[in-house]
């Protein structure tokens, strides 16, 4: 498989949990317009539950690290419990390096740092749906 | 022997004496002189038709020197005494009638030492009726009645009488005579040292030459005399008492007591040379009429000294009481009259330059000069016009003003007030006070206390700073990702100019949001005067948990806020009660670190406390407050974090106790605890209706619920 087959033109699915309604909206927005598709999630319990209904089949997960009720952390955690297979960006204004080992060590992909620039977002997206195919091919 | 050198005479630690001190040697010399000559008066003064002396000076002297001399010493004074006594009588009478009747005399003289001292604890003095009741019921009373019951039974045992009554009598009144004369001379002058000692002014001087020569004209004159008709009898007993009443008003008891002790020996005197009133009498009748004639005038003039240095001792402690404050004093009779003025007051309204109002002295009507201070611009006059009417009118019992003069230049702050004056004839006092020093200090205290709790917001702030960056972060994010988008679909076409204008208004209305987060900030840390604006609780809260609200989640504790509908706005400084509300939503936040996520609530209850207040309170389910720790939770430097300096509450309390409330801590009974504090309400509370708790969440504005 070449690198190019991974491009936007294939029109990647991606899931954005984060608690802050104008935050998912925006970045819901910046997702359209980098041409991928986007469906928001207000929380880790609403994504779940739309995954068990079978209504989310995202490539990729934009997660935010700091929300109540269940934490970035613990949806990512639940996540890797049920064995799903798309890979998690998590974000966060988290300034402290100890939080992407944190991220890491529970199966996240990548992590990012609020505020993003659209091209951060999408290169982000492409590593991380690009390593997650190749890893699953090598299977 | 070193146990008789330089012992205080008069330095017996159960009297204070002012009269200096004696060697025991010296003092035993002077009253075994005084002794001597005591006991040969006495003896001279042996009435055959009594069986007894009229007066008994050994009495006084040694009663005199037990009281003030030291205990241990009293040995020596009645062994001086005693030898003294025996030497006047021996050999007239039997070595033992002498020493029988030593016997009675030292019981005498220790009966009216121990009770003088005893009730006369502090000083000796015969400055009113009460001193004076006690000086007689233990000198002129009791005591002579010891010394007659053993004297009288020497008289009987040796055959001088065939009864033991009338030489009982003799006995006793002799020595009550001799109380009541001489004795308070002697014991106020040991007292309080001779009276010559003193300071004397000139016309003092003369006053008591004349007195003393008015005096002896009046007893020679008169005791010597023999009235032959009533009227004239009259005449000459009541003669002397003009002269002896002048002497008990102006030099009280002391000088009253030896102007007694003259009279009584010349009236003594005169009828032993068979001259006189009292000869007129038959002749065993005339012993008890002088006898009579000492006594009732003796107690009178003693009555009116006493009451007289009574009058004289209010007076003194009434103008050294006056020079000793500091305050500026007058005093205003009814009328507004200024009847007196202190020191202070007087030398305050001879500075020049100030008030015209305030420089009233005695005999100046206080009324009057503050009304013309109305024409002249004085403000401090027409404030104290406002302040002595309405004191005098009785329509207050007490008039305060604090004003800054600047009349004489340099500016000065006073305190200043009227009092109504708790006398039958009414008047005022009025009290100024210069407090520029104490206002000062208040300013400058006002202004740590300012830098204190300034100090404490940025530090709670500091703590805050995660969250706060976060706060901040999550509006630019949104703007960020908005205006990418925008870019974006600004270069496709056709435009979709509505998506456009939703990206637009969004970001508006998070840089809005930034705008707040920022401003709310600035309002914390900076750092202002106090002001007092009426706030709505529910306002207050709601802001205080926007600005801790990213804490919260990183906290995980889930905040709730029950707020009762229509309280009444509270009185306070918004940026001080956020701080204290903040304080506390941190410091519950804390108490919750151990406790399980999801049980990590807490609830803000915001209800009417007592009339006229609101009470606040933040309940967390932590751990709790341990019971030795309750106590002083408020208390500065007192904390269980740490990391925790302890200064956060005790900066709360002292915030919410200068908006006239008060905070206490308490553990709820199903675990954590509760801190409550109250407020005074804006405006008198509204009718009390049913309150209706209503959930926070429920209504947008108190809607704390952690998002």
């Amino acid at each position: 498989m070449t690198p190019d087959s991974a491009g936007p033109t294939l029109r990647l699915s991606i899931a954005i949990v984060d608690d802050e309604e104008l935050v998912r909206i925006s970045l819901r927005r910046l997702c359209r317009a980098l041409g991928l598709a986007a469906s928001v999630y207000a929380s880790g319990k609403e994504l779940i539950e739309a995954l068990d209904a079978r209504d989310a089949r995202p490539d990729c997960l934009l997660l935010d690290a700091h929300m109540p009720d269940m934490t970035g952390l613990e949806v990512q955690q639940q996540l890797v419990g049920r064995g799903v297979r798309f890979p998690t960006i998590v974000y966060s204004a988290d300034d402290a390096p100890e939080a992407l080992d944190r991220y890491a060590g529970a199966g996240a992909v990548a992590y990012l740092r609020k505020p993003m620039t659209g091209d951060q977002l999408m290169a982000t997206i492409e590593r991380a749906v690009t390593a997650s195919r190749a890893t699953q091919q090598a299977r | 022997m070193p146990a008789i050198d330089d012992v205080r005479l008069s330095g017996a630690a159960l009297l204070r004496a002012k009269g200096g001190t004696l060697s025991l040697r010296n003092g035993l010399l002077l009253f075994g002189v005084i002794s001597l000559l005591g006991n040969a008066i006495g003896a001279a003064m042996r009435y055959p038709e009594i069986g007894s002396a009229v007066l008994f000076p050994p009495y006084a002297a040694l009663t005199a020197a037990l009281v003030v001399s030291s205990r241990r010493h009293w040995v020596w004074f009645i062994l001086v005494g005693d030898l003294t006594h025996f030497v006047a009588h021996w050999p007239q009478f039997s070595v033992s009638w002498i020493l029988f009747a030593d016997v009675a005399n030292i019981c005498r003289a220790l009966t009216a030492a121990v009770l003088l001292r005893w009730l006369f604890r502090d000083a000796l003095k015969l400055d009113g009726i009460v001193d004076l009741l006690r000086f007689v019921a233990s000198a002129v009373v009791i005591a002579p009645a010891v010394g007659a019951t053993i004297g009288a039974a020497n008289v009987v045992l040796h055959g001088g009488s065939d009864s033991y009554l009338p030489p009982w009598g003799a006995w006793f009144t002799s020595n009550a005579l001799t109380g009541l004369t001489m004795l308070p001379a002697f014991l106020l002058t040991v007292v309080n040292g001779p009276p010559w000692r003193g300071h004397w002014t000139r016309s003092r001087v003369i006053e008591v030459v004349v007195l003393g020569a008015v005096l002896a004209a009046t007893c020679t004159g008169a005791l010597m005399l023999r009235g032959d008709s009533r009227w004239q009898l009259a005449l000459i007993l009541y003669a002397p008492l003009p002269v002896l009443i002048w002497t008990a008003l102006r030099f009280e008891c002391v000088g009253a007591s030896y102007a007694l002790t003259a009279v009584a020996f010349t009236a003594i005197w005169a009828a032993d040379r068979r001259i006189g009133p009292f000869l007129t009498a038959p002749p065993d009748e005339y012993v008890l009429d002088l006898q009579l004639f000492v006594g009732l005038t003796s107690l009178t003039v003693l009555c009116i000294a006493a009451v007289s240095s009574a009058r004289n001792a209010a007076f003194h402690l009434h103008r050294a009481l006056m020079a000793s404050v500091h305050d500026h004093v007058a005093i205003l009779d009814a009328r507004g009259v200024v009847v007196e003025v202190n020191e202070a007051w007087r030398r305050f309204a001879e500075t020049p330059n100030i008030a015209p109002s305030q420089r009233v002295v005695e005999g100046d009507d206080y009324i009057a000069a503050c009304r013309a201070a109305v024409d002249d611009d004085d403000r401090i006059g027409q404030q104290g016009l406002i302040g002595v009417l309405s004191v005098l009118n009785g329509d207050r019992k007490r008039y305060e003003i604090e004003y800054d003069d600047s009349w004489t230049g340099t500016p000065h702050r006073y305190s200043f007030s009227i009092e109504a004056l708790e006398s039958p004839d009414g008047g005022a006092i009025a009290q100024r006070r210069d407090v520029t020093a104490r206002r000062r200090e208040q300013l400058e205290m006002e202004e740590q206390r300012r830098e204190l709790s300034h100090l404490a917001r940025v530090s709670a702030l500091g703590q805050l700073s995660g969250a706060l960056a976060h706060e901040l972060n999550q509006p630019l994010a949104s703007i960020g990702s908005n205006a990418e988008a925008a870019r974006i679909l600004l270069k496709r076409r056709p435009l979709d100019n509505g998506e456009i204008d939703n990206i637009l208004r969004d970001i508006l209305s998070e840089n809005q949001r930034a705008a707040e987060v920022i401003r709310r900030l600035r309002a914390l840390l900076r750092r202002g005067e106090t002001r007092l604006q009426p706030l709505n609780a529910t306002e207050l809260i709601s802001e205080v948990l926007e600005l801790a609200h990213a804490e919260l989640i990183t906290r995980r504790v889930t905040a709730t806020s029950v707020i009762a509908p229509n309280l009444p706005p509270v009185l306070g400084d918004r940026v001080q009660l956020q701080q204290v509300l903040l304080n506390l939503i941190l410091n519950a936040c804390e108490a919750m670190r151990s406790t399980r996520p999801s049980d990590r609530r807490l609830v803000l209850l915001v209800n009417a406390g007592a009339p006229g207040q609101i009470q606040v309170s933040i309940r967390d389910c932590g751990t709790g407050i341990s019971p030795e720790l309750i106590e002083r939770l408020f208390e500065p430097f007192v904390t269980t974090k740490p990391e925790g300096l302890g200064l956060g509450l005790s900066i709360s309390r002292t915030i919410v106790a200068a908006h006239g409330g008060r905070v206490w801590a308490e553990n709820n009974a199903d675990g954590g605890a509760t801190l409550h504090f109250v407020l005074s309400a804006a405006v008198p509370e509204a009718t009390a209706g049913e309150l209706s708790f209503m959930l926070g969440s429920a209504s947008a504005p108190s809607s704390a619920a952690a998002r």
